[in-house]
């Protein structure tokens, strides 16, 4: 099983001092955290996509090239790459180089993106946001598999005798997640193309994660990809954790308090116990992480959200700490423990690479 | 006898409230013309005031608490709804409209509905037609024709509670008659998939 982080890259004020970090300080502190996430043993940094303040990420393959050449180890993803307003020729390219310069330890993850106003700044319109997810990665994944490709769709120009360079790395196309929390298209998307399902897993009550990823589970499996089981998940995960729980419910009560998204309202207490939110001390996070497989069922990436919200760099390293010396190596031992050996793990660039080439020996046998 | 169900949203503010009071009067008028149609109702009432700090949650952030949900369920399965609200500066109260914001788009489609309400004076009696009854008609509910204002003096001497009797009970026929030419109300499950990825693929 991977375990990571993902960043959304916001730019807030802590609420404890008021200060605001700047876009360079932030965006200094997310590669920051993303070393760190390397250092103490993680195996996954995704990075979100905005295209509007108060976020910062928005040419997140810039960004993951830095990481790739500060890192040996760690796999880059994205939480999420907007299928929607980017060109899908353009993610095509800009993704294939990234996983060329990273040797490989890329993948994906496809969202909608939420904000109405952003989708006509790309001429596009939300109202055609699983229209557009749908078109545009067809033609994605005809890019990465497919040398010369002619193509005509609705939302872009028609191709003709067009290559996507560079070609995929080993001719083996990134991995890619496809995220949603309640469109039950999506869910349906990823299970076609036998593709990973994210469940953001955040903000929402877990009923929403139970629900799309038993329909992907099923529809993976119709479309013969292997069994409900076999199917590839992910799920987010928020978490705030010191040794003691109630210093951890002290220190983050402002930060929740003054939060983008449910700062304002819910109690601490309340969006705790509605949503998969955790905090309190390292054996409470293991507890609870470990309860996601009673409704999601075995599964094969774990994000955690931690920095967001005016939270400081230092105390988000710290939080690493803790994530990397005593919840993950315990995480991946119950886990490991729990998992059926036909439950595969999530194909990474090597395991794609070895089926390939496993398929190509066969065929040359027969 | 047919079975069909009935929710009662009433968002007073006061306990009791002389809104819960009108809901509960026109509830059992509902009954009892139902029963004379040979459909018997079973009701669920919905106290907004209860749901109050839920609602602006939802509001904030974009998902229900529990016991909201169950509202918000309980409304969209029902086969019909009387909706009584304060008319508070010549509309429908806060409370009241925060409730029907955050119901599902397609909840109330086709639903018969009696609106009501309740004011200090009979002077506000029309912001049932002019702000209460478009909300519903947006929202694609089916109200009655007749709406029922109740002003304090409703409560008082013989013959004006005549009137509102009158009112009542007229109503009710009406919102019974909807109910016993309807088929009972499906739910669709959201999560549910309507299309095939061949027509998704398709641009359908």
């Amino acid at each position: 099983m991977q375990f990571g982080i993902f960043t959304v890259g916001d730019v807030t004020p802590d609420p404890t001092t008021g200060r605001q970090p700047t876009e360079h300080e932030r965006i200094k502190a997310i590669v920051a955290i993303a070393e760190k996430a390397e250092e103490v043993g993680l195996d996954v940094f995704a990075l979100g996509e905005h295209h509007n303040e108060p976020f910062v990420p928005s040419s997140p393959t810039t960004l993951l090239g830095h990481v790739a050449a500060r890192t040996q180890r760690l796999l880059l993803s994205t939480s999420t790459t907007l299928i929607t307003t980017n060109d899908p020729v353009k993610i095509a390219e800009d993704y294939a180089m990234l996983q060329h310069l990273a040797d490989g330890r890329v993948d994906l993850m496809m969202g909608r993106g939420n904000t109405g106003p952003v989708y006509p700044w790309f001429g596009k319109d939300i109202r055609a946001g699983i229209p557009l997810a749908i078109e545009n990665y067809a033609l994605l994944h005809r890019l990465w598999r497919e040398h010369t490709v002619d193509w005509k769709g609705k939302f872009r120009t028609p191709l003709q005798s067009f290559t996507s360079t560079p070609r995929p790395l080993d001719g083996i196309p990134p991995f890619v997640w496809h995220g949603s929390i309640r469109s039950p298209e999506i869910a349906e998307q990823a299970a076609f193309y036998g593709d990973g399902f994210f469940a953001n897993h955040i903000f929402w009550p877990k009923e929403h994660t139970q629900r799309m990823v038993a329909l992907y589970r099923r529809r993976y499996a119709h479309y013969g990809h292997g069994s409900e089981d076999q199917a590839i998940v992910g799920l987010g995960g928020q978490v705030f954790m010191r040794k003691n729980s109630q210093d951890a419910v002290k220190e983050f009560r402002p930060y929740f308090d003054n939060a983008p998204v449910y700062g304002h309202g819910p109690s601490l207490e309340d969006f705790t116990r509605e949503t998969p939110l955790t905090v309190g001390s390292p054996q409470q996070v293991i507890d609870r992480t470990l309860g996601f497989r009673d409704y999601a069922g075995d599964y094969q990436r774990q994000l955690f959200l931690l920095d967001h919200a005016g939270l400081p760099l230092k105390t988000v390293l710290e939080q690493l700490d803790l994530l990397g010396e005593e919840v993950v190596p315990v995480l991946r031992k119950e886990f490991a423990a729990l998992k059926p050996v036909h439950v595969p793990d999530a194909p990474t660039h090597a395991s794609l690479l070895e089926a390939a080439r496993a398929e190509t020996k066969e065929k040359v046998q027969a | 006898m047919k079975q069909r169900t009935l929710v009662v949203v009433s968002a007073g503010l006061s306990q009791p409230s002389s809104t819960r009071l009108l809901a509960d009067r026109l509830s059992a008028a509902a009954v009892t013309a139902a029963a004379g149609l040979g459909v018997q109702l079973s009701v669920q009432v919905i106290e907004l005031r209860d749901l109050a700090h839920d609602l602006m949650n939802h509001l904030l952030t974009g998902f229900p608490p529990a016991p909201l949900k169950r509202a918000l369920d309980t409304v969209e399965s029902a086969d019909a709804m009387i909706a009584v609200t304060p008319i508070f500066n010549a509309s429908y109260s806060g409370l009241f409209k925060s409730f029907f914001d955050v119901l599902g788009q397609d909840a109330l489609t086709d639903k018969p509905v009696l609106i009501a309400a309740t004011g200090g004076s009979a002077r506000h009696s029309l912001a049932l037609d002019h702000a209460v009854r478009p909300m519903f008609a947006y929202l694609r509910a089916v109200p009655v024709p007749t709406a029922v204002y109740a002003a304090s003096e409703d409560w008082g001497g013989d013959e004006s509670e005549g009137q509102l009797r009158g009112r009542i009970s007229r109503a009710a026929g009406e919102l019974a008659r909807e109910i016993d030419r309807r088929e009972p109300v499906t739910v669709q499950d959201p999560f549910a998939l309507t299309t095939s990825f061949e027509d998704l693929l398709a641009g359908g």
